[in-house]
């Protein structure tokens, strides 16, 4: 049997397809006004995310909004090729590290023109925190709140061994001691002092900043020399030959997420991390969890901390739906039930009324985190450090490698500190 | 001109998604006289059949061929997925080619990785269709089980079943416990780390293996009766009789798994977190370009280091080809 297609039957259902292929999303389109909201993060982040989605919808029933998350790793890949294919996202969570880079390239709505409209409301937000979002002289992102670097502590782990938490103010070689302690004489398992975090840029770049140095000047260009950094993996050296801290093949499992930690994985009593990420830690670790300031250069120690945005919420430059994504932003800063909904998970919140409703409520991840933000005074913490250049996130990805490669003993404190400078030299150049 | 009447409802009728109803067939069937034109009589002849294929030129050109001709492209170039693409010429080929150090780094692992997972890979394979085919009762049950790991094989939840039994207290570190043997972290260590994904390659013998036993099963039996007679041993019989007869299924297995082993990604990927680590030991190629692509948005430089790759499984294929006629033996 032969199978023929009249002509005129086949251009017609051809067309007809293509008519209904065309008509629908007209129709939704129509209807509602969809903003697509992106960010990275937890699970206890998504779970809050979609929360206080859920109150905007009611709040604004005329406003759709579709959110979408994903892990630090992926997120940067993701946002940049759907900005590149000119999808970008309507609403993005935003990193101090990368605001300059995107604002650079014209692909951020400039926020100026609703801020002073109203339809975005930072009136409550002190000016330090409007200006954390500020690219030559225009605000690009909105802080969702304030952080520093902090040392997440595993209590329970601490008092079992009848012994003093790391304090506040303790120096490095102190601290030293005191994780070497608690590895001998805790009665966990394989269980030791703190993670090795020789290979963690914020810690690297605290300690550089004690020292009067910096990771990268204002002419993007490396603010320290092969031997800073070579003294820095000799410290780490130290730690693991006296199993002060986790050894290198323990070390290496952390991909640099909550959950990979060693502290998370049960192996460590302390890890080095950021302050907002009290809550997420929290979350996935039975023992209760406290945290402190990173320890202090002994000796004249200058501020090694910086308070900044932890992250921020930016609009896309050529979204169809400005107003509306303001909107939710402005909604995302300012509302009581969702500042509760939020607490600290992002960060201390910058408006002073989101942070008098988060005090009354006082739970206790919260109290802890305000308190810590609002406790580190000018021992702790400096001014903020320059925006990192381009080709800062393959640094950040180096220094974990050249921390193992002195871990696993392929190269020596020294000689690392220098390759790891002539590489990010080399990095830099390049971008 | 025909060309372009049939040619537009077509891709209208595609691009609204599967077709749910067969082209209506015409009321009237009475034979229509020939056309004259090329055109038309092939369109009468094999018309049809092109666009049942519709679905996979459409998916070729617009998913396969497109994209390669525009990432050749983009490897002339310093796009970085933000601004728009520049001419460099050929600076990302000789970048590669005289001061990339883990170019070397990353192409080192992966040869290491095809010289050791695909003979050890085809090895395993081969025994085990040797066994199956022995003619168990219940061999499709066991043809099946074994096929399984091959179908799981590089999804992400099997790299993760990876991490833990090769943890520093997975399974395995458990297992040597028994012994008084404290294993290190295998799959974060550098010195073991690669050998867990070679493992892990290894275990994914499935589709070498129904292809070795389709190929055992054309080995004529009177050849074995024969050779028993004249008292040959098993093993001579497979060194003179199976091996010989199976060297067609043995280069073709040889050719798609090293092609395979040189593509490989997600397992070194969810293994080490994208990172190629502990120390680049788990470096694969692939990752290495995708860091460059997604992670620093180098992706004039990636499609290059990708066309590179495409030059190299060439070379390795032909090579191959090249061989062959010294050492696969085609019936004749």
């Amino acid at each position: 049997m032969t199978f023929s297609i009249n002509r005129r039957a086949f251009l017609a259902s051809g067309a007809g397809a293509l008519a209904v292929g065309m008509l629908n999303p007209r129709i939704a389109l129509a209807q509602d006004v969809r903003l697509r909201l992106l960010w990275w993060g937890s699970q206890a982040r998504s779970e809050r995310t979609d929360k206080v989605v859920g109150l905007f919808k009611k709040a604004h029933p005329e406003i759709e909004v579709d959110g979408e998350s994903a892990g630090w790793d992926n997120y940067w890949s993701r946002l940049a090729t759907q900005t590149s294919g000119g999808n970008a996202p309507d609403v993005m969570q935003m990193d101090y590290r990368y605001i300059f880079e995107y604002a650079r390239r014209d692909v951020l709505l400039p926020l100026d023109k609703y801020m002073k409209d109203g339809t975005l409301d930072v009136s409550d937000f002190s000016k330090d925190s409007v200006a954390g979002g500020q690219v030559n002289g225009k605000t690009y992102g909105i802080s969702l709140g304030a952080n520093s670097v902090a040392m997440m502590i595993n209590k329970a782990a601490w008092q079992e061994a009848g012994m003093d938490m790391p304090q506040p103010g303790q120096t490095w070689e102190e601290f030293g001691d005191q994780c070497e302690k608690l590895t001998n004489t805790t009665k966990r398992s394989r269980f030791y002092g703190c993670a090795d975090q020789g290979g963690l840029e914020p810690a690297f770049e605290t300690w550089l900043r004690q020292r009067g140095k910096q990771l990268y000047d204002a002419d993007g260009k490396l603010g320290f020399d092969g031997k800073d950094a070579g003294e820095w993996f000799a410290f780490w050296v130290d730690m693991r030959k006296r199993g002060a801290c986790v050894p290198a093949d323990v070390q290496s499992l952390d991909q640099l997420t909550i959950e990979t930690s060693p502290l998370s994985q049960g192996r460590a009593g302390a890890c080095f991390a950021h302050s907002n990420q009290l809550v997420g830690y929290q979350a996935i670790n039975k023992d209760p969890l406290t945290m402190g300031p990173y320890p202090v250069k002994s000796g004249e120690s200058h501020p090694g901390q910086y308070r900044k945005p932890s992250m921020l919420f930016s609009i896309a430059g050529d979204t169809a739906n400005p107003e509306a994504a303001a909107k939710f932003v402005s909604f995302f800063v300012n509302d009581p039930d969702a500042a509760r909904v939020l607490d600290v998970e992002r960060g201390v919140p910058e408006s002073s009324k989101m942070r008098a409703v988060l005090k009354k409520e006082a739970k206790e991840a919260d109290r802890i985190q305000i308190e810590y933000i609002g406790s580190l005074g000018e021992k702790f913490v400096g001014p903020l450090p320059p925006p990192p250049p381009k080709g800062a996130g393959e640094i950040q990805l180096m220094i974990k490698r050249k921390n193992e490669e002195v871990g696993f003993d392929t190269a020596s404190p020294e000689d690392a500190g220098a390759a790891f400078v002539s590489d990010a030299q080399a990095i830099l150049e390049r971008s | 001109m025909g060309n372009k009447m049939t040619g537009r409802p077509a891709v209208a009728i595609a691009a609204a998604g599967p077709p749910h109803h067969p082209p209506q067939v015409p009321q009237h069937r009475q034979r229509k006289p020939q056309p004259t034109s090329w055109f038309g009589r092939t369109w009468q002849g094999s018309g049809p059949g092109y666009m049942f294929l519709l679905p996979w030129f459409i998916g070729f050109f617009g998913l396969t061929l497109g994209p390669a001709i525009v990432s050749f492209y983009l490897s002339f170039t310093d796009f970085d997925l933000l601004r728009s693409p520049n001419w460099v010429g050929m600076a990302n080929y000789v970048r590669i080619a005289t001061s990339d150090p883990k170019f070397a780094a990353s192409m080192g692992v992966t040869l290491f990785f095809v010289l050791f997972s695909v003979p050890l890979k085809l090895a395993f394979a081969l025994g085990v269709a040797v066994v199956l085919n022995r003619g168990i009762r219940g061999l499709p049950v066991y043809r099946a089980v074994f096929y399984l790991p091959s179908l799981l094989g590089t999804s992400v939840a099997i790299a993760v079943l990876w991490r833990q039994l090769f943890a520093s207290d997975g399974l395995v570190n458990s297992i040597l416990a028994e012994f008084g043997i404290q294993g290190p972290s295998w799959i974060s260590h550098p010195s073991y780390s690669i050998w867990t994904l070679i493992i892990l390659s290894i275990w994914q013998f499935g589709s070498p293996m129904i292809i070795f036993l389709a190929g055992l099963r054309q080995i004529p039996t009177d050849m074995y009766e024969a050779a028993s007679l004249d008292g040959a041993s098993k093993l001579r019989q497979f060194i003179k009789i199976t091996l010989p007869l199976l060297t067609p299924v043995i280069f073709f297995n040889a050719v798609v798994q090293t092609i395979d082993a040189f593509k490989a990604f997600t397992p070194a990927f969810i293994i080490s977190g994208g990172t190629g680590g502990p120390i680049n030991s788990t470096l694969f190629y692939t990752l290495y370009l995708y860091q460059e692509a997604f992670g620093f948005f180098r992706m004039g430089y990636a499609s290059a280091l990708a066309w590179v790759l495409v030059v190299i499984i060439a070379l390795f294929t032909a090579f191959s080809f090249l061989t062959a006629r010294f050492w696969v033996h085609y019936d004749d």
